[in-house]
């Protein structure tokens, strides 16, 4: 057993630390309808490693991170200026338009590398199994910035979140706030794509914070629920992935699943007895 | 009195245990694992830790893995930027101290061997894979003669005791290797310097042993489908050179090179890099080089 512990001692500090920001960030896209905002910007993100690369950069020097992140920044503009007005074109229509776009003009971009070089996207993409104490150590630094970013406007960004017509009428500038909101998501997307891969961090976004919208209202408690709730399916997963030997992001995502598919059979029983006792 | 004679046989047996119990061994790629075993012998347990079929660029990491780093004596791996996606970060999980580099028990492979393809300027804007040369070197048998006397000599320090054992299997291997090599030289003989296509550039150094030509590939860039100019080249080559087979590995599209070969009428043929991706090959190098060879020849003969 101390094996066991010692081998996912990392793993496991990383999933107690760092989805607490996940799962805010998570309430916040859920609460915009925008799912899919996340893939997005990491592609994004992606694309502008590559214009490093081809500029002949490393792909860890600090250029190829300040392309990334200005792209990440473009790819923010972008989405504060297609916020919806009318309802003709709904904005995770957008969003899946910049996911496949960024992601091939990616490759038309490395496809005119001297290599062509499926390294480097492999490089991009993390597994939590292999994250060493420092990356932990540097991302939950990172995150502190953005969490604290978060708390000292979170009126502002809860306002636009919420309800933006409110904001609006309030002569808060909506579209600053919006860039903000997708320039800080972009830039902790990327990041922890880089530690946990894309499925994981698309889970941790996404699924606790389903689950505790689902079970209670205030913030507050959606994101305690929210944080149990991975806390609680990232140690199955790492259980199970250390007993029956499995690839570990991997599994953190199933038991994830079940933990939702737990709750919503739980919800849909006591749904049924209220109706039949009623 | 009892109980010393009790605690001394006991502490006996535990010796005797000790000096019974095999030295594990971890290889990073079925290759490196299949020539441990063979030098090995009875006195080593080896481990494998990437599939035969898996690319060892990208091998999905496990927590097994670290177990059995942590409880390895000794690690082989490929070096050359082989495997540092992956091992880095495994080998510092395992906390094993016998494995650090530079230790006895730290073998690598490329140390030593003579590279091809190393950039004549260390530029890694022309090509970042691969800058100490392009570590596919096991498919020429020379390379694995370097990796057994390499792999031999890690075994000897780690495990002194049996150093005569590691050395006679050793030369009982090279002498193995030595009649295979001479046949295998001696059946790729008449078809020298045809054109073979390949999916990727991993061949280099089977083509230069056995003095072929596999310079002609179907996805030039790994990761980027070809464009049609690209694609419409090799098309053209093959039909106009007769070139008669493409050969992909298990993990490479089959799909694409079906499709060329459907249109020129060259022959798909199933190569690997790894002991036990081609039925019949599972832990064994030398069956694996002969099945290459053999297929190879046998397709480049037909008509």
């Amino acid at each position: 057993m101390s094996e066991a512990f010692q081998i996912m001692l990392w793993p496991l500090v990383a999933c107690l630390v760092l989805p607490g920001l996940l799962i805010y960030l998570g309430l916040h896209i859920i609460r915009r309808g925008i799912i899919f905002v996340d893939l997005a910007l990491a592609q994004v993100a992606a694309l502008g490693t590559c214009v490093a690369v081809l500029l002949h950069h490393e792909a860890h020097d600090w250029q190829t991170f300040v392309w990334s992140g200005a792209f990440t920044f473009v790819g923010a503009a972008i989405f504060t200026l297609t916020r919806p007005r009318g309802h003709k074109v709904p904005q995770e229509a957008l969003i899946g338009i910049v996911y496949v776009v960024a992601a091939a003009a990616g490759l038309l971009l490395l496809s005119r590398s001297p290599e062509g070089n499926e390294e480097l996207r492999k490089t991009l993409v993390g597994d939590v199994l292999l994250i060493r104490p420092v990356e932990i150590a540097v991302t939950l630094g990172v995150f502190a910035l953005v969490g604290l970013a978060h708390f000292i406007f979170r009126r502002q960004f809860m306002a636009i979140s919420h309800a933006p017509e409110n904001a609006a009428a309030t002569s808060l500038k909506v579209w600053w706030w919006d860039f903000l909101f997708y320039a800080l998501f972009g830039v902790v997307v990327t990041i922890i794509v880089h530690e946990f891969g894309v499925l994981l961090t698309f889970s941790f976004l996404i699924i606790p914070a389903v689950c505790s919208n689902l079970l209670v209202r205030t913030l507050a408690a959606q994101l305690a629920i929210g944080w149990l709730i991975a806390v609680l399916a990232s140690s199955a997963g790492m259980v199970a992935s250390y007993q029956l030997d499995l690839p570990t992001g991997a599994a953190i995502v199933v038991a994830l699943g079940l933990a939702l598919l737990l709750i919503g059979a739980a919800l849909g029983l006591l749904h049924r007895r209220k109706k039949t006792s009623d | 009195m009892k109980t010393l004679k009790i605690i001394l046989s006991l502490l006996l047996a535990g010796a005797a245990l000790a000096a019974d119990a095999k030295l594990n061994v971890v290889a990073t790629t079925a290759d490196f694992g299949a020539i441990a075993q063979a030098v090995g012998g009875e006195n080593v347990n080896v481990t494998v830790l990437a599939k035969p079929t898996e690319d060892p660029h990208f091998v999905d990491a496990k927590p097994s893995y670290i177990v059995k780093l942590n409880r390895a004596d000794a690690l082989i791996e490929g070096g050359a930027e082989l495997e540092v996606g992956w091992l880095p970060p495994l080998l510092d999980g395992s906390r094993n101290d016998k494995l650090a580099a530079g230790q006895p028990g730290h073998i690598s492979i490329a140390e030593g061997l003579a590279m091809l393809e190393v950039p004549a300027e260390l530029d890694r804007s022309k090509g970042d894979l691969h800058a100490k040369g392009n570590p596919h070197f096991m498919t020429d048998p020379e390379s694995a003669r370097h990796a057994a006397k390499k792999i031999a000599e890690g075994l000897c320090s780690v495990d002194a005791a049996h150093k005569d054992s590691y050395e006679k299997n050793l030369q009982a291997w090279l002498k193995l290797l030595d009649e295979k090599e001479a046949a295998w030289l001696k059946l790729l003989a008449p078809f020298a310097g045809t054109r073979v296509a390949a999916f990727h550039n991993s061949w280099p150094y089977f083509a230069h042993r056995f003095g072929l030509k596999m310079d002609l590939f179907l996805e030039p860039k790994p990761g980027i489908p070809p464009s049609p100019a690209q694609l419409g080249v090799v098309l053209e080559t093959i039909k106009r050179e007769h070139i008669k087979v493409i050969i992909i590995e298990p993990y490479q599209s089959k799909h694409m090179a079906a499709t060329v070969a459907a249109q020129t009428g060259a022959t798909v043929l199933d190569f690997a890099q790894y002991p036990g991706a081609l039925k019949g090959t599972e832990g064994d190098y030398l069956a694996l080089l002969d099945k290459l060879v053999t297929t190879l020849a046998a397709a480049l003969a037909a008509k």
